[in-house]
């Protein structure tokens, strides 16, 4: 899966679990641009994102997560 | 620093703008006293870690470690619903004998004492409701004192009580020692199953401890074995609660009422506070932490 594909599903992953339509997302989006992305809608998304992708992340990759972007490209290396 | 709590709150934002935001959303209703408790508090905290050549950076960067590594298992909890660890001895190896590990996890816990809500919460139940106490209090003990700010209580409201702590945690200890002020409290550095004195205690502090253990139920015994006929114990432990160094899981308030009741004990006061602000059944679907705590007495 290409990352302009992977960004189109979060993108609607993010929609559904911050239960806003509004959402663009960007690689360089982070919690600062989204007011409902906060410590427990993350977890949500995190779920969620492990489901669809059936991927699961490790500590460290969890914690290095600065913006879309780079969740996104943890995905992609995890799908390769 | 003025407003050090303030600053706090800012540099967590900043570096971890989801936690930040949760945290300044979550105290915002807490009030006046809460700011300048939690002001006093941090401010103290500030001059122990400047005593030893750090700033409160290192307890943020601490703090936010801990947050992650708590992320990371509630994740896990959510998909197997066990806390990752069933064995002191998984804990010991994994935490208590690795001085990396220890260092971030306690002060990051040591951070979180006044920045959750629901630790605040129960701070304050506990103070409202321990002041009732006071005239029947000659001999106070707490085991597992950790930071302190219990026994702090205990040494400004029993100025002529005997007030003990037992704790196996060398640095515990030690950063009670460095946090209470103004009193004198007996410290005693061993595992409570061998802490025997020849005269019983009048109240009994034992917060967060439950949850660290494999027989919890053993270990209310032990404490009701150091109480007298008509002692008072405060015990605080949170549900759904996974960190790595948790070991034995309450899914519920009845879970731990239920081992209360095992150990010979009964509740007369409790509180039950969710660590987010959510509805109640959203928190339940999601096991989100509950916090504890309660008054008991022998039945």
């Amino acid at each position: 899966m290409e990352t302009p594909e992977i960004l189109n599903q979060l993108q609607t992953i993010f929609r559904s679990v911050m239960d806003n339509e509004d959402i663009q997302l960007t690689d360089t989006t982070t919690a600062i641009d989204v007011e409902e992305w906060d410590s427990i809608t993350h977890i949500q998304l995190i779920v969620a994102v492990e489901k669809f992708f059936k991927i699961k992340f490790n500590a460290a990759e969890i914690r290095a997560f600065k913006n879309v972007g780079e969740l996104a490209s943890t995905i992609k290396s995890k799908l390769a | 620093m003025e407003n050090l709590f303030q600053h706090i709150l800012d540099r967590i934002t900043e570096l971890n703008p989801m936690h930040g935001k949760k945290l300044k959303k979550s105290v915002k209703s807490l009030g006046p006293d809460y700011f300048n408790k939690a002001e006093e508090f941090y401010q103290k905290y500030n001059r122990i870690l400047f005593s030893s050549g750090k700033t409160i950076e290192f307890g943020i960067d601490c703090y936010l470690h801990m947050c992650n590594d708590m992320m990371f298992e509630q994740l896990r909890f959510m998909e197997t619903g066990k806390y990752s660890n069933t064995s002191f001895d998984e804990v010991n190896k994994n935490v208590y004998d690795n001085p990396a590990v220890m260092e971030y996890h306690m002060n990051g816990l040591l951070m979180s004492e006044m920045l959750w809500h629901h630790h605040y919460k129960v701070y304050s139940f506990f103070k409202e409701n321990f002041n009732h106490h006071l005239p029947s209090i000659a001999r106070y003990l707490e085991i597992g004192g950790g930071h302190g700010l219990f026994t702090q209580e205990a040494v400004n409201d029993l100025p002529n009580a005997i007030i003990d702590v037992v704790d196996i945690s060398k640095s515990s200890i030690e950063l009670s020692k460095q946090f209470v002020s103004g009193g004198s409290v007996n410290y005693y550095l061993k595992d409570v199953y061998e802490y025997n004195p020849e005269v019983k205690y009048d109240f009994i502090v034992m917060g967060e401890v439950l949850e660290h253990v494999e027989d919890p139920v053993a270990l209310l015994k032990k404490l009701h074995s150091l109480l007298n006929e008509n002692g008072k114990a405060f015990i605080t432990t949170p549900t759904n609660a996974p960190t790595i160094d948790h070991v034995y899981l309450f899914r519920n308030r009845k879970d731990v009422v239920d081992i209360i009741e095992k150990a010979g004990f009964e509740v007369y006061v409790e509180s039950c506070i969710y660590a987010e602000d959510l509805p109640p059944e959203t928190a339940e679907e999601m096991k989100i932490t509950m916090m504890y705590a309660a008054f008991l007495k022998k039945k």
